[in-house]
């Protein structure tokens, strides 16, 4: 059976966004911005952003790029999405302040953000396997950098054109839905079953040194 | 005597090579989860691991973008001698990890953990980290380079001190839970290969979970029978959990499970786990007493 990719337009228009499903494969077109950790907390808590119009560049990419200077500028070594889940503190506060309809990083994202995805209708997607090399082909043109002195290569925010970016799965979509908490539901089931089978009771618990001390 | 710029190379050469080529051992054992694989998602996020794994050892690109900590564990022969003495070798792999960040072998990913300042080499204090031990007769110097990523060292790393009390039940369940807890959403970048460490203090419990984990060439067992049955056990029933590739649905958590032991108090039970990226990175450089050094991404190579 051929696999159905489809491909988004940056900016993602809410109404493409709702079409979405959890678990459909998709690339992005257009433009995107990155960071991480810092870019983060200093949005909330110092206000600082770059000068860019988030209408038009509305794509978040968590990632922290492996960059190489050249004569004509700057070129991509390696970009491997990170773990979006690390945000989550600041996540829904940026998406809101920012109205950002597009997440893409590795793993997920928490209930708040999945709530703040909603009220903007975005979605976050999830990288496929380790892929920094095939996705960075994709990227067709660095156009710039922010912060680069004061946060270095990996934490700065980067302007990326892209062209059939990807291919990533929808993990949380416009609904607040989240692929990995209903996968979740069957793993617990498991896990329980699994450890009776290791011979650990139910009612195990581990030994407490503190006892009667709430 | 073996001169510090022999060691230098050496260690340089050996980040470079892990940072873009798959052991075989790690290579076969992706394959094989590839293959075992049924949903589409759990085999698209292997083929692309894959595909990614080929790039980079065709010069375009990284096994994994995030280099993580630089590692090195070093065997010398008990007659080894090195050029301005063992002490030199720190200063070795200093100048080794700075010139491999330089050259973008390593992404700069090493920061100040109050600051958050990135020096943008990849040095500081501990860092890069060498373990020394001394084991053979020989005059030779054998190290392994393991850029350790992000991803394993953070979600994968897990201590509890246990009771004697606790006993076998407790081992697997803490290690059973940490699995779980690691994996979901692919936090640790499933299939995981798992090192557990039981007995020790804290510190030697972590270490030899990490060395099981790094060092161990994947699909083997521990020599002791019931150790190597309770490392089976544990890899039938992760298999059971449910949990493929990047925490999809599917069969492969693990890749390789590994377990070591040490001594401990005879009133404590400590367990650690530490995980290692599915892309397994490691490459070793032997360094002959006369300085001739060869390189291998086999551990027992």
């Amino acid at each position: 059976m051929a696999e159905t990719i489809i491909d988004l337009k940056l900016p993602l228009a809410p109404q493409d966004a709702d079409r979405l499903k959890l678990g459909d494969i998709v690339t992005v077109s257009g433009m995107l911005f990155t960071g991480r950790s810092r870019f983060h907390i200093r949005a909330i808590e110092e206000n600082i952003l770059p000068l860019i119009d988030f209408e038009k560049i509305n794509c978040f990419f968590h990632v922290g790029p492996v960059m190489k200077q050249i004569p004509a500028g700057w070129e991509i070594v390696s970009i491997e999405p990170t773990s979006s889940i690390r945000f989550e503190r600041y996540s829904a506060q940026v998406i809101r302040k920012l109205n950002l309809r597009t997440l893409i990083g590795k793993t997920t994202m928490g209930p708040e953000t999945a709530a703040a995805l909603a009220e903007v209708h975005g979605v976050h997607l999830s990288k496929i396997g380790i892929c920094g090399n095939q996705i960075s082909r994709q990227v067709k043109k660095v156009h710039h950098v922010f912060f680069l002195d004061e946060l270095g290569k990996t934490e700065a925010t980067w302007i990326f054109e892209v062209e059939k970016f990807g291919p990533f799965f929808v993990d949380i979509d416009t609904r607040g839905h989240n692929y990995f908490e209903q996968l979740d539901k069957d793993i617990v089931k498991n896990l329980d079953k699994v450890s009776r089978s290791l011979g650990i009771p139910a009612d195990f618990n581990y030994t407490q040194v503190n006892a009667g001390n709430k | 005597m073996i001169s510090i710029k022999t060691i230098q190379t050496a260690m340089y050469e050996a980040l470079c090579k892990a940072a873009v080529l798959i052991p075989p051992d790690v290579r076969d054992h992706l394959q094989r989860t590839c293959d075992e694989e049924t949903d589409p998602l759990a085999r698209k996020h292997m083929e692309l691991t894959l595909e990614n794994a080929r790039l980079a050892a065709e010069g375009k690109g990284l096994v994994c973008g995030d280099t993580g900590y630089p590692l090195f564990f070093i065997r010398a022969g008990n007659t080894a001698q090195v050029e301005g003495g063992f002490g030199s070798l720190w200063q070795a792999a200093r100048t080794a990890t700075f010139a491999a960040t330089e050259q973008n072998f390593l992404r700069p990913t090493m920061v100040d953990p109050l600051t958050r300042k990135n020096p943008g080499n990849n040095l500081g204090p501990e860092i890069p980290k060498i373990h020394l031990r001394f084991d053979g007769l020989g005059d030779d110097l054998e190290l392994i380079a393991v850029p350790k990523g992000g991803g394993s060292e953070i979600f994968g790393t897990f201590y509890r001190m246990m009771y004697p009390s606790d006993g076998k039940a407790g081992i697997f369940k803490f290690i059973l839970d940490s699995i779980y807890n690691s994996c979901y959403a692919g936090k640790v970048c499933p299939p995981a290969i798992v090192g557990i460490g039981i007995g020790g203090t804290a510190d030697i419990c972590m270490q030899i979970a990490k060395e099981a984990a790094v060092l161990s060439p994947l699909g083997t067992h521990h020599p002791n029978p019931e150790i190597a049955q309770m490392e089976k056990d544990l890899l039938d029933a992760i298999r059971q959990l449910g949990i493929g590739p990047m925490g999809s649905r599917g069969i492969n958590a693990v890749l390789s499970l590994h377990i070591r032991t040490a001594a401990t108090h005879t009133a404590a039970l400590p367990v650690a786990i530490n995980a290692q990226c599915s892309i397994g990175r490691r490459w070793k450089a032997r360094i002959t007493g006369k300085g001739e050094i060869s390189y291998t991404g086999d551990i027992h190579g």
